[in-house]
């Protein structure tokens, strides 16, 4: 008996050191344990083989790379032209080709996020029609020894969707980890994989024009984003708005591409001291981003994203009235997410997708 | 170059060069400045990342590459580089904090005038540890405000002693102001909840022994 206290003792001793221990800091929740991979994963699998499937060597070579490479990072909003992708270019796959590299990227991601991908590259093509923006830059030839399309440094931007690239990082498989980096001007989409689980982070939806017609209709690639914004921001009264306005303009991204691993203070407005309600509205405008990826792992994010509400900030900065240039932030334990006009013109839009305990699938992968 | 200002110099150099990486945005008529301030007990580091537009880019240009040969060497980058921490204070419990450059990466001119080279400058202020309580610090950013955006933002101290408690900016972000506190080594508590299970468990051993019927 007394031996058994005596260990009861011990082992509380023990429990309450490394409760100790783990108060120093916040650790970042642990990695969902891998299990049978899901209905999903085998889909992106095989549609990533599906895609390899029909490229030659040379393109093979071209479009893959090892997990651990630089071209993980090597992501841009930039276009063609200013910013040198690598993988295999849109404009230069075969019709057979093509629809095998839009086939992977539609399985990887949800129907919705899909439709943002293809609403974001046809506005491209209609800001290539139009001869670019006032804020996008003009595009013009390619420099001279710029080696080809897309080269760097001289004045010729490019833009249209054939300056979207593909790149698969890694082999396609249902347990080791991999990735497929699909972008081009405003667009930059992430997926790791690892076993049943994917990420998106970090991603960069992107838009100009925010506003176009296509075949009659009317596309706003990011306009719920904006409008569920704005829509929170004046749900909130008067106390709250007081918390959630930053008393300063906020005229980019403050996360944007290269800026891995920066984990800001947070401000605005605490989640918690949101109503039933209003953190609906917050949570329907998290999902504006997490809902890019693919149902399963969409759905898994978003109860990680609940779970971490209480201590979720929302941050405004801007006009209040939609229609005007306005600015927030949503940024919780392993969530952020900005969205920012672009100097000054609500017609060219940035946002970032951000885990900083998870971009590239950081927790996934570490042993 | 003092000893102390070496010992920033080196470290922060490899970090930089690892990190490098392209501008976020191809920028037209304005100077967007953007400012990361990482808060540590004994030093406080600054890192400011430029990209002119390309309406001034040629003007940013000409500052950078001062002989005009088209390239720009170390020396004429880490002279820029000097010339725009002369542009920024930081000011630590009302005392006046030297600034110290540690690198700055220029990127091809030919990008500058595109609107997406990001001069990327890293400099750093040691400090001596601040007590415990309460702290404030102030920087400001006056580089070419007249035409310049400005974004400034504290990095969440990687040491759990440091809370930041408070941040305020003026409109356009010159400024900021922040407050933090500094608390007790967190060790402690660990060493004294530690103890507190030891002194239990070695307290429960002496306990007299129930007898035992013979």
């Amino acid at each position: 008996m007394e031996t058994r206290v005596r260990a009861a003792l011990v082992g509380l001793a023990t429990i309450l050191s490394v409760a100790a221990v783990s108060l120093q800091r916040a650790s970042p929740p642990p990695a969902r344990a891998a299990a049978v991979p899901s209905g999903t994963t085998a889909k992106v699998v095989a549609a990533a083989g599906a895609f390899l499937g029909t490229l030659n060597d040379a393109e093979r070579s071209k479009a893959t790379f090892s997990f651990t490479s630089t071209q993980r990072t090597g992501w841009s909003n930039l276009p063609s032209g200013i910013f040198q992708r690598n993988g295999l270019r849109m404009g230069d796959l075969t019709p057979q080709q093509r629809g095998a590299a839009m086939a992977l990227v539609a399985a990887a991601l949800s129907r919705e996020g899909y439709e943002k991908v293809t609403n974001i590259m046809n506005g491209d093509e209609v800001l290539k029609n139009a001869g670019g923006g006032r804020t996008g830059g003009r595009p013009g030839p390619p420099p001279a020894g710029a080696g080809g399309r897309g080269g760097r440094g001289g004045g010729g931007l490019t833009f249209g969707q054939d300056e979207y690239y593909i790149a698969l990082l890694g082999a396609p498989s249902m347990t080791s980890p991999w990735m497929i980096q699909f972008g081009g001007h405003h667009l930059a989409i992430n997926v790791t994989g690892v076993g049943p689980t994917s990420v998106l982070t970090p991603s960069l939806p992107a838009a100009q024009p925010a506003s176009y017609t296509l075949n009659g209709q009317t596309i706003r690639p990011l306009g719920d984003e904006n409008d569920k914004g704005f829509a929170l921001i004046n749900a909130l009264n008067a106390d709250q708005q007081k918390q959630a306005i930053l008393s300063y303009q906020v005229r980019d991204l403050v996360l944007g591409p290269g800026a891995d691993g920066k984990t800001i203070q947070p401000e605005g407005i605490l989640a918690s001291a949101l109503d039933a309600s209003q953190q609906t509205l917050l949570l329907d405008i998290v999902h504006e981003w997490v809902g890019i990826l693919n149902d399963e792992a969409a759905a898994r994010k978003m109860d990680e994203v609940k779970a971490n509400l209480p201590r979720t900030y929302f941050a405004w900065s801007g006009a209040t009235k939609n229609g005007g240039l306005a600015y927030y932030r949503i940024q919780g334990p392993t969530l952020v997410i900005e969205y920012a006009p672009q100097q000054g013109d609500i017609d060219h839009i940035h946002t970032i997708y951000r885990d900083p305990t998870n971009d590239y699938g950081a927790r996934l992968v570490t042993p | 170059m003092s000893r102390h200002n070496l010992l920033l110099r080196v470290p922060m150099f490899v970090v930089f060069l690892a990190v490098a990486s392209p501008a976020a945005a191809h920028r037209v008529d304005e100077y967007l400045q953007a400012t990361r301030i990482a808060v540590g007990m004994d030093r406080i580091d600054v890192e400011v990342d430029l990209t002119p537009g390309m309406t001034m880019a040629s003007d940013v240009a000409r500052r950078v590459d001062t002989n005009g040969d088209g390239r720009v060497s170390g020396a004429e980058a880490e002279r820029y580089g000097r010339e725009i921490l002369e542009s920024l204070s930081l000011t630590l419990d009302g005392r006046r904090v030297p600034i110290v450059f540690v690198a700055v990466h220029v990127p091809e001119l030919a990008d500058m005038t595109l609107g997406t080279g990001t001069i990327k400058l890293r400099a750093a202020a040691g400090i001596s540890a601040p007590g415990s309580g309460h702290h404030q610090l102030d920087y400001a950013n006056m580089h070419r405000s007249e035409s310049s955006v400005f974004l400034v933002n504290a990095l969440v101290p990687a040491d759990a002693r440091i809370q930041i408690t408070n941040q305020r900016r003026d409109t356009a972000q010159h400024r900021l102001t922040l407050e933090y506190t500094v608390t007790a080594h967190v060790g402690w508590t660990v060493f004294l909840i530690m103890g507190l299970a030891t002194v239990g468990v070695l307290g429960t051993s002496r306990l007299p022994r129930p007898s035992t019927p013979s």
